[in-house]
C-alpha cells in the first residue's frame, strides 16, 4: 500500500493510500477528516478545494496525493486555531461575503497564500486570484470588498 | 415602538462557522458502517433494456452490492407518478441511473462500475420539445395518461408526449386583438441550464433492519422527501426521518425529490448499512435536476397609445425523461407570461413535453424569466412600432390598484409599486451617460420589468415552535432551510424583534430534522421570511400571552392587565416585573409552590384562501403575493471580439420591508449576475448521440468575477401592507426574473439586433453584426 508522508497544518502526517486514483482532496477529507475543504467540481475550476501547498495556493482535488510527499499544506482548519477567527475570515463576515458558504474556505485560502507572499498585491492582482474561483450567490460584489478589507486589517496588524 | 431588529443588516449567524469550514454539508457526514455508491448512467438517451450483467462487477473487491431496477415495481412522484428509482425496462434519457454499486470506498465502486454489462435496444430519440409533442415522434413514454396523478392539476395527452397541457383563457382574444392597432409577435427559447450550486447534490440513507429508514440529504423541501420516501416503500410516515445540512446553494435545484429515491432504494438491499452518494459535477447536470428549456412564439397586441388589448402565448418545455417536477413550472410560465401587466384578453397554452434529456424542476423563479423573457422582449420591439419608450408602454399597463392580472385577482395598492421600481431604474441609469460609439465598442441600454408570485401547494404552510430557557433565552424551531439565502439570520432577527428581546438571546435550530421540526411545506417561492415570518410572530404573540397569563396568576389580577415590553412582564399598578427567564417554567414563589405553564408556544402560517388555477379556464386565486420591481442596464459591446461587458446594472424591487438590507442586496447581486450568465453564457449542449455533453466546468460555463457587471445599483422599496410579517414581502428569486431581456433589450439597443434566443454569446453577436439580420 501507498503511503504519504506530508505536514498538515503544522503536524506531520501519514497516509495510507486506497487503490487508484487518490488527490489530495480526498486524503484531506476523507482520511484527516479536514472536511472545511470543498469539492464543488473535481476539475479545478471552481476553487472550492483551495488549499496552500508550501505557499501557494493549489486546488486539491486536481493534485495527486503522491504530489503531496514531503510538503507542507495549510487548510481553512489552520486559520482559526485557537479560537480567534483570522483577519481573511473575519473580512468575510464583516463584508458579508458569505451565502451557502461552500466557495468560502476555498477563497480564505487562495487569499491567505497571496497575502503572506504579497501583502501589499495591487487590485488587479487580486482580482485575478478571486477570478480563479466561482461563487453561484453572491455575484463576487461582497468578496471583491472582503478581499480588500481582509488586506487592510492584515496591513494594520502589521 | 421602532423596530429594533427586523430592518437592520445584522452579520449572519452562520457567517464564523462557514467562514471556518466547520460548517456541515452532505458530503462532510460520516457515519458508522457506510458504503459508497456510485452510479452507472445510460449513455444512451432512449433504448430498451434488454439485459444487465453485474456478475463481474459483484466479485470485484470491496463491492458488497450491485442494484438494479430490474423488477422494481415503484414509482415515486408527488403530483405525477411517473419515475422508477431506477431504469426498470428502458432508460429515458442518456444521465438516467441503470445500476448503483456499493462498496467499501468510493474508488472501489467506480472500478466495479465498469464491469457492468448493460445490453440495450436503441430507440430513435427526440430532445426539442416542439418535435417530442407533434403527432409521430417518438414515445417516450407509453403509459402517459394512464400514472396516478393529481387529477385537478396535472393534465396529459395521452398518446403523445404532453405530459401536462396547462391553458389560460381569459377575455376573449380575438375581440381583443381585433380591437389592436398594432401588434408584435415572434418565436423564443431559454434553453436548459444548470442552476449549479456549488455544492453538488448528495445523499446518505440507512435501512434499519427494523424497516426505519433515515436519509440525510441536501434537499430544500425535508417533508416532501420524507412523504415520497413513505410512500415509494408503502411504510408510514413515521418510519422515515430526514436530516438536512447547511446547503450549498440549491437556487430551486435542490426543491425537489430528484436523487434520493434510487439511494433509498439501493439502501434498502442492505439494512443496517449507510449508503453515501455525492454526485459528480457533470451528474449534477446529467443525473438530478435541470431548469428551463423553453420554446416559444408570443403575440401582443395594442391601441396607438401603447394600452394592451390582447396577448396570445405557446410554450414548449423540454422537461425531460419524467414530468413530475416539471409540470408546476409549466403551470406558471403560463399565468405568469403575462408579466406585471394588464392584459384584458389572453390565451396561453403551455405544454410539459417528454423528452430523452435530463429531467427539469425548478430553477430560481421557475416559470417566470421563460415567460417573461418573450413578453419583456416584445414590448422593447412594440415600443420601436408605436414610437414611444419601452417605460412608456410598461408605465400605460403597469399592475397596480384595481387592476386585474392574467389569474384575474384584483390588484391593491399595498401589493406594490411598480412606477415607483421602474422610476428608481431609470433615474439611476441616467445618472451615468452612455460613452459614444467608437471604432471598437457599441453601447446601449435596456430595462424590463417584472413581477413573481409564489406557486405552492394550497396548503402550504410554516409551523413554528418557540421555547423559552430559564435564563430568558429563547430557542426557535422551524423548518426553512438555509442554503445560502440568509434564512436562519432573518428568522433570528423577526423572532428576537416579535418576543423583544436582543438578538443574541435568540437561537434558530440551524439543523433540520423532520423527527424534531415542526412541519413546514418546503423552503421555495421565496417564501421563509414571509410564511415563516408570519409562524414565528404567532409562536411569539402566543408565548407573550402565555408569560402574562403566568404573570396575572402570580401577583393574582386579570392577565389583561399585565404589560409586556422587552422581555418583561409589567404589573401595570405596582411596576412589579418578571422576566421571561423567570416565568420560562412557570412562576416559581420562594417556598418551590409553582403555577403557570412552561414557557413554549406554536404558531402557523398559511397564505390564506389559495387554490389550484381553474383546470378549463387557467384562472383563480392560484398566486397568494407579487413581489414586483424593474431591471436595467447599461453595457458595451465590443465589435471585434462580440464580448459583452455590463457597466451598470440597476434593480428596483418592492420588498414591502427588507429585514436585511445588506442581505437583500446580496441576493439581488447574486441573481443578477446568475440572470447574466443566462443570458450571454449557459445552455446545455447534446453530443449527436443525444447525451448532455457540456455538463463539467468550464465546458459549462458559470460567470466568474470579470464577467461579472462593473456596477450595481439596487434600490428597495417598501410599500406598506398586511400581508408580510412587519410588512416584508418575498424576495430571493425575484433578481433574476427579467435580467435575460433586460441585456438583450440593450443589446437591440447597442447592436440593432433583435436577439429573441439565448445565451447571446460572443459568436452570434459577431454573426449578427456581420448579417445585421433578425436572429433567429
Amino acid at each position: 500500500m501507498r503511503v504519504l508522508n506530508f505536514t498538515v497544518n503544522g503536524t506531520p502526517r501519514t497516509v495510507h493510500l486506497e487503490e487508484g486514483r487518490v488527490m489530495l482532496a480526498s486524503v484531506l477529507r476523507d482520511s484527516l477528516g479536514l472536511t472545511g475543504t470543498k469539492v464543488g467540481c473535481g476539475t479545478g475550476q471552481c476553487g472550492s478545494c483551495t488549499v496552500v501547498m508550501d505557499g501557494k495556493a493549489v486546488t486539491s482535488c486536481t493534485v495527486p496525493a503522491e504530489k503531496a510527499e514531503g510538503t507542507s499544506v495549510l487548510t481553512i482548519e489552520s486559520l482559526a486555531e485557537g479560537g480567534v477567527l483570522h483577519p481573511i475570515q473575519q473580512a468575510f463576515v464583516e463584508a458579508g461575503a458569505i451565502q451557502c458558504g461552500f466557495c468560502t474556505p476555498g477563497i480564505v485560502m487562495r487569499l491567505y497564500a497571496l497575502f503572506t507572499q504579497n501583502p501589499d498585491a495591487d487590485d488587479e492582482t487580486i482580482m485575478k486570484e478571486l477570478d480563479k474561483h466561482l461563487c453561484r450567490c453572491t455575484g463576487y460584489e461582497n468578496i471583491v470588498k472582503a478581499a480588500h478589507l481582509a488586506q487592510e486589517k492584515l496591513r494594520a496588524a502589521r | 415602538m421602532t423596530l429594533q431588529h427586523v430592518g437592520k443588516s445584522v452579520p449572519r449567524v452562520d457567517a464564523v462557522r462557514k467562514a471556518t469550514g466547520e460548517a456541515v454539508f452532505v458530503a462532510d457526514i460520516v457515519l458508522p458502517r457506510m458504503l459508497h455508491a456510485k452510479v452507472l448512467r445510460a449513455g444512451v438517451p432512449h433504448a430498451k433494456i434488454l439485459s444487465i450483467d453485474t456478475s463481474k462487477a459483484e466479485a470485484m473487491p470491496g463491492v458488497k452490492k450491485v442494484v438494479t431496477g430490474q423488477g422494481c415495481g415503484m414509482l415515486f412522484g408527488t403530483c405525477l407518478w411517473d419515475q422508477p428509482p431506477l431504469a426498470v425496462d428502458k432508460v429515458r434519457h442518456a444521465g438516467e441511473p441503470v445500476a448503483v454499486v456499493l462498496a467499501e470506498t468510493g474508488n472501489q465502486a467506480a472500478a466495479a462500475l465498469k464491469e457492468i454489462a448493460v445490453e440495450y435496444k436503441k430507440l430513435p430519440f427526440v430532445l426539442d420539445p416542439v418535435e417530442a409533442a407533434a403527432p409521430g415522434a417518438p414515445l417516450i413514454h407509453e403509459k402517459n395518461g394512464e400514472y396516478r396523478r393529481v387529477e385537478y392539476s396535472v393534465h396529459p395527452i395521452p398518446g403523445s408526449n404532453v405530459f401536462h397541457h396547462y391553458k389560460l383563457r381569459k377575455g376573449n382574444e380575438q375581440e381583443g386583438f381585433a380591437k389592436a392597432d398594432v401588434t408584435v409577435e415572434d418565436e423564443f427559447e431559454f434553453p436548459l441550464s444548470s442552476q449549479a450550486p456549488l455544492e453538488p447534490h448528495g445523499a446518505i440513507c440507512r435501512f434499519g433492519t427494523d424497516g426505519d429508514i433515515e436519509i440525510w440529504a441536501s434537499n430544500q423541501a425535508p417533508f416532501v422527501l420524507r412523504d415520497v420516501l413513505a410512500d415509494m416503500f408503502g411504510i408510514p410516515a413515521t418510519k422515515v426521518r430526514v436530516h438536512i445540512p447547511y446547503l450549498g446553494g440549491g437556487f430551486g435545484g435542490k426543491s425537489d425529490v430528484s436523487i434520493e429515491p434510487m439511494v433509498a432504494y439501493a439502501a434498502s438491499f442492505v439494512p443496517g448499512y449507510a449508503v453515501k452518494l455525492v454526485l459528480t459535477r457533470g451528474e449534477v447536470i446529467s443525473g438530478a435536476l435541470i431548469g428551463r428549456g423553453m420554446k416559444g412564439r408570443m403575440r401582443i397586441g395594442a391601441k396607438l397609445d401603447g394600452t394592451f388589448t390582447a396577448l396570445k402565448a405557446e410554450m414548449y418545455f423540454a422537461d425531460g425523461a419524467y414530468g413530475d417536477t416539471g409540470w408546476p413550472v409549466d403551470t406558471v410560465a403560463g399565468h405568469n407570461c403575462t408579466g406585471p401587466y394588464e392584459f384584458p384578453n389572453a390565451i396561453v397554452d403551455v405544454y410539459g413535453v417528454y423528452t430523452n434529456s435530463p429531467i427539469v424542476g425548478a430553477y430560481r423563479g421557475y416559470g417566470h424569466p421563460e415567460g417573461q423573457f418573450m413578453s419583456s422582449r416584445l414590448i422593447d420591439m412594440l415600443a420601436r412600432k408605436l414610437d414611444m419608450t419601452p417605460a412608456e408602454i410598461m408605465r400605460k399597463n403597469f399592475l397596480c390598484e384595481g387592476r386585474k392580472n392574467a389569474l384575474g385577482q384584483t390588484i391593491k395598492k399595498s401589493n406594490g409599486d411598480l412606477f415607483g421600481c421602474l422610476d428608481a431604474v431609470e433615474k439611476a441609469l441616467a445618472e451615468e451617460p452612455l460613452p459614444p460609439n467608437d471604432e471598437r465598442y457599441v453601447y446601449g441600454r435596456g430595462i424590463a420589468s417584472m413581477m413573481k408570485s409564489p406557486k405552492m401547494a394550497a396548503n402550504a404552510a410554516s409551523c413554528c415552535h418557540v421555547q423559552v430557557n430559564a435564563d430568558g433565552s429563547a430557542f426557535v424551531n422551524l423548518a426553512g432551510i438555509e442554503m445560502g439565502q440568509g434564512v436562519h439570520t432573518v428568522f433570528a432577527q423577526m423572532a428576537a424583534e416579535a418576543l423583544e428581546l436582543p438578538f443574541e438571546k435568540v437561537r434558530i435550530y440551524f439543523d433540520v430534522d423532520t423527527q424534531y421540526s415542526p412541519w413546514e411545506w418546503q423552503t421555495v417561492a421565496s417564501m421563509q421570511t414571509y410564511r415563516g415570518g408570519r409562524a414565528i410572530q404567532d409562536a411569539c404573540r402566543a408565548l407573550v400571552e402565555k408569560a402574562k397569563k403566568t404573570a396575572a396568576t402570580a401577583w393574582n389580577c386579570a392577565p389583561g392587565m399585565v404589560a409586556y415590553r422587552e422581555g418583561v412582564c409589567v404589573h401595570p399598578n405596582t411596576g412589579a416585573t418578571l422576566s421571561l427567564g423567570t416565568l420560562a417554567r412557570g412562576f416559581m414563589a420562594a417556598n418551590g409552590l409553582t403555577v403557570g405553564e412552561p414557557l413554549a408556544a406554536t404558531g402557523w402560517y398559511r397564505v390564506p384562501e389559495i387554490t389550484e388555477p381553474d383546470p378549463e379556464t387557467g384562472m383563480g386565486n392560484a398566486a397568494g403575493s407579487w413581489t414586483f420591481g424593474a431591471q436595467g442596464c447599461a453595457l458595451r459591446v465590443d465589435r471585434q471580439t462580440g464580448e459583452v461587458k455590463i457597466l451598470h446594472f440597476a434593480s428596483a424591487f418592492d420588498v414591502g420591508r427588507a429585514v436585511n438590507p445588506a442581505a437583500t442586496r446580496g441576493q439581488v447581486t447574486g441573481g443578477v449576475v446568475q440572470g447574466m450568465g443566462a443570458a450571454l453564457m449557459e445552455k446545455i449542449l447534446f453530443t449527436d448521440d443525444g447525451a448532455a455533453k457540456n455538463v463539467t466546468f468550464p465546458a459549462y460555463k458559470i460567470p466568474r468575477l470579470h464577467d461579472a457587471p462593473e456596477k450595481q445599483t439596487v434600490v428597495l422599496l417598501e410599500t406598506p401592507n398586511e400581508e408580510g410579517p412587519w410588512s416584508a414581502k418575498p424576495m430571493a428569486e425575484h433578481p433574476i426574473v427579467a435580467v435575460a431581456p433586460t441585456i438583450l433589450n440593450a443589446l437591440r439597443d447597442a447592436t440593432g439586433v433583435e436577439f429573441t434566443a439565448i445565451p447571446v454569446t460572443p459568436e452570434r453577436i459577431l454573426e449578427a453584426l456581420k448579417t445585421r439580420k433578425e436572429d433567429k
